[in-house]
């Protein structure tokens, strides 16, 4: 199997898998406890049908949409994920390359592995920076200064991870960042070793927006789960929320909401957008899914802010389904990881081209021709 | 695979599977008929979600409540479960002391091993005794006085087995207690030699508290079902509940209640509390869960008596939908029961840190400082 073999989103799943030692494979692939909410991220789309139109002509279709006063030409762009560069030696230099081809939001996260100024040095395409919240001020504030001097035009604060999710996979392999050799894991990593060679030959392994202010640096082994619960600043509230939306100026949004309540907050505090979203069934297990909750959160705030559905996203008629729904764009991490460690650059893009094929063919058998013309008048739920 | 390697339900069952003879590890994982019931115990936590509150600053959330009038540290404790010596030939003191240390409640069954006065030499912890009414009333009354002298704080009356449900697989592997060698499961008792050779230099195994009572059941090979239905009153009815909330005269719980009617004749016969049960699915197959059940009960009479949550429950998160839905705590059986064949007193604290610490991390993530916070706007149930 190769990147030529590779359609959907299972199988860029599976030559990932193929191709990635089982410990980092199941870091991308797992999620919380019994990985229910990951599974109804996916399923939940699968409770509401479309209804096309037709005779509508179609020829042309337009798939561009504006967030955050950007506009993509997708309706769906790279949520921020952690560590790429273990995914593949490239990383983000590979996803970036690939979002600017498409024109898409390019989300980096507090843990890249490639710095904001080399990243912004490298596309001028739409870029968010993801922010994690520090009980080191100086960390916080050194993060914000870099995006902002690096022009990232949004700050999003991921206000999920308040503490580790129970990753059992993670328990189970052993998974640190960076990886560390454990008899278990080991075979794994012996059997992969176009991987290691890639690993260790392409430059050292960084976190270079932690890295000043880690003193053992990062590229000493530690588990997520233990990031977010030493490092993070578990007493973040939404006084803290406001000033960094102030501070911050520009573009800022708050990735992690269900509550209808907090959504309301979260236009109260300035943010300019929100993502509905569960991590990826990453932390809270038997949480809602963002789709599952999307039109309340439309209902209370879709006119005063961009609401964005993240999550669960396998296919194009899942976007057009959130769409319908109100969302103003879609946004997903393993939709591009698996076709990042499958085949890098052209691997991303590989999958970005796929999705946005299924994005025209879906959207012509809707009937539709922009995604303005996309409503809820579109959707059954089923009882 | 050794008790450290136990993260959830699943492994401790595997651990216990392992360590015990077959007759007896099914005994414990079987239930009624097809087990229709048994396994939408947990499968009817899937159908509802939890909606998180972000930026709340929890701190460290109080994960305490009360129930039959003692304050436990977490809302969760151990069902009573018959001859636990069968699992781990430290039986009902290993169990007691792990609960004890954990600051929750232990629960002694009528056909406990040990004495009631031998647990409360061991354990000042907080103390529930499973009461059956026996056709010899002698025996109840009996059971109910050495209760009272020996400082157990509750009293649960079990009204679910009137007769003995229909457990198909011990039909198939010949399960009698104590157990009795036959050609089928002596190849089993055989492959597991450290289990035989506990079991039978611990001490001698008996029905401890109804042992000087009755000839029956303690020492001949004989099946509980047999048991059950020779020993418990069939004719048993709400007068003779009534009797023994009397008699007893303090926090009281009926364990088994389903319906909406029976909860509020707990209250008129003055129990404290009722247990929403199916005896874990081992009785009535196809009868409702717990779960499924529980909000029209606590929407009837949860301002009027405790609400305790028994069977199904395996996450943290089981505990969390639980009390949204208007339960004081939860109990389990069997995966207690399989961390004790797993580990004897270590793997019920293993068990009891990992549920501790599972509930813990979902406060958090929930926006939650205490088990007050979880009330029903934040458990929303899909169509
Ligand atoms: C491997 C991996 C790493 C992630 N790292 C981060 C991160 O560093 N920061 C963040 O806010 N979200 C992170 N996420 C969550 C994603 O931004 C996004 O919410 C999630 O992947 C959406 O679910 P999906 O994978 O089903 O599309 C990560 C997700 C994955 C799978
Ligand atoms: C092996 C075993 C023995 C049990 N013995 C008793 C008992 O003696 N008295 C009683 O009231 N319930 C008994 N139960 C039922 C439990 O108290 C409890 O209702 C049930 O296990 C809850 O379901 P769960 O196993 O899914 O947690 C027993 C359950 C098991 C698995």
């Amino acid at each position: 199997m190769n990147l030529k073999d590779c359609h959907n989103f299972s199988d860029f799943r599976k030559l990932a898998q193929k191709r990635l030692p089982s410990p980092i494979f199941h870091y991308i692939d797992g999620a919380a406890d019994d990985e229910v909410t990951y599974a109804r991220n996916t399923s939940a789309f699968d409770d509401v049908d479309l209804v096309p139109n037709v005779l509508r002509g179609v020829e042309e279709v337009d798939l561009s949409t504006t967030i955050f006063g950007k506009k993509l030409d997708l309706p769906f762009y790279l949520s921020p994920t952690a560590l790429q560069r273990l995914f593949h030696y490239d990383g983000e230099r590979a996803v970036g390359k690939a979002a600017k081809k498409f024109n898409t939001m390019f989300g980096v996260s507090a843990l890249a592995t490639v710095s904001v100024e080399e990243i912004s040095s490298m596309i001028d395409t739409p870029k968010m920076f993801q922010f994690y919240f520090h009980k080191d001020r100086g960390l916080n504030d050194s993060c914000l200064e870099r995006a902002k001097a690096a022009n990232f035009d949004v700050m999003a604060l991921t206000v999920d991870t308040i503490t580790g999710g129970n990753r059992e996979r993670d328990l189970r392999t052993g998974f640190t960042s960076p990886p560390k050799l454990t008899l278990a894991s080991l075979y794994s990593f012996a059997t992969k070793p176009m991987w290691g060679i890639n690993y260790l030959t392409k430059g050292k392994f960084e976190l270079p927006h932690l890295q000043d202010f880690v003193k053992e640096g990062t590229d000493v082994n530690s588990s997520i789960g233990n990031y977010f619960s030493t490092m993070l600043d578990q007493s973040m509230n939404w006084k803290d929320a406001e000033n960094l939306c102030s501070k911050w100026g520009g573009h800022f949004a708050l990735k992690g909401i269900m509550s209808v309540e907090d959504a309301k907050r979260a236009v109260d505090i300035g943010c300019t957008g929100i993502m509905v979203s569960n991590h990826g069934g990453r932390q809270l297990d038997g949480s809602r899914a963002p789709f599952d909750q999307l039109a309340e959160i439309v209902d209370a705030v879709g006119d005063k802010l961009d609401v964005i559905c993240e999550g669960g996203i396998h296919r194009g008629t899942h976007m057009l389904k959130a769409l319908s729904l109100g969302a103003k764009a879609c946004s997903g991490g393993r939709l591009y990881l698996y076709a990042l460690a499958a085949g890098g650059q052209a691997g991303v893009e590989r999958a970005l081209e796929k999705y946005k094929a299924e994005l025209v063919r879906d959207m012509k058998l809707m009937g539709c021709t922009k995604i303005s013309d996309l409503n809820r008048s579109n959707l059954r739920f089923r009882k | 695979m050794a008790l450290k390697d136990c993260y959830n339900f699943n492994d401790f069952r595997n651990l216990a599977k392992k360590k015990l003879p077959s007759p007896i590890f099914h005994y414990i994982d079987g239930g009624a008929d097809d087990e229709t019931t048994l396994k939408r115990n947990t499968e009817a936590f899937n159908q509802c979600d939890l909606v998180p509150n972000i930026l709340a600053n929890v701190g460290k959330p109080d994960l305490s409540t009360t129930i039959f009038g003692k304050k436990i540290d977490m809302p969760i404790f151990l069902s009573p479960c018959a001859m636990q010596r069968l699992y781990h030939h430290d039986g009902d003191k290993a169990s007691a002391r792990a609960a004890e240390k954990f600051g929750t409640f232990y629960s002694m069954s009528t056909m406990a091993n040990n004495t009631i006065e031998e647990i409360s030499n061991i354990s000042g912890g907080p103390k529930l005794f499973q009461l059956y009414v026996h056709k010899d009333q002698s025996i109840t009354d009996d059971l109910i006085d050495r209760c009272k002298r020996s400082g157990f704080n509750g009293m649960c009356l079990t009204v679910d087995t009137l007769v003995a449900g229909n457990r198909e697989r011990d039909h198939r592997t010949g399960f009698t207690t104590p157990p009795k060698l036959t050609l089928q499961s002596l190849m089993s008792f055989a492959s597991h030699p450290s289990w035989v050779f506990n079991y039978l230099t611990h001490g001698k195994f008996k029905l401890a508290n109804v042992a000087s009572k009755t000839d029956k059941g303690t020492n001949i090979a004989k099946s509980v079902i047999e048991y059950i239905n020779e020993q418990y009153d069939p004719s048993m009815n709400w007068k003779d509940a009534e009797y023994c909330v009397k008699k007893w005269n303090g926090p009281f719980a009926l364990k088994g209640v389903m319906s909406v009617d029976d909860a509020k004749r707990a209250i008129d016969i003055g129990c404290t509390a009722i247990m929403i049960s199916n005896h874990g699915g081992r009785q009535l197959d196809g009868s409702r869960s717990p779960f499924d059940q529980i909000k029209a009960i606590s929407d009837a009479v949860g301002d009027k008596l405790e609400i305790i949550l028994d069977g199904g429950v395996r996450r943290g998160t089981h505990v969390l939908k639980a009390l949204a839905a208007g339960a004081k705590a939860c109990s389990f059986g069997k995966i207690f029961l399989f961390s004790l064949a797993a580990g004897g007193q270590q793997g019920v604290e293993h068990l009891l840190r990992n549920m501790h610490d599972e509930i813990n991390r979902n406060m958090v993530l929930m926006g939650c400082k205490n088990l007050k916070e979880l009330n029903s706007s934040k458990l929303i149930y899909r169509n």
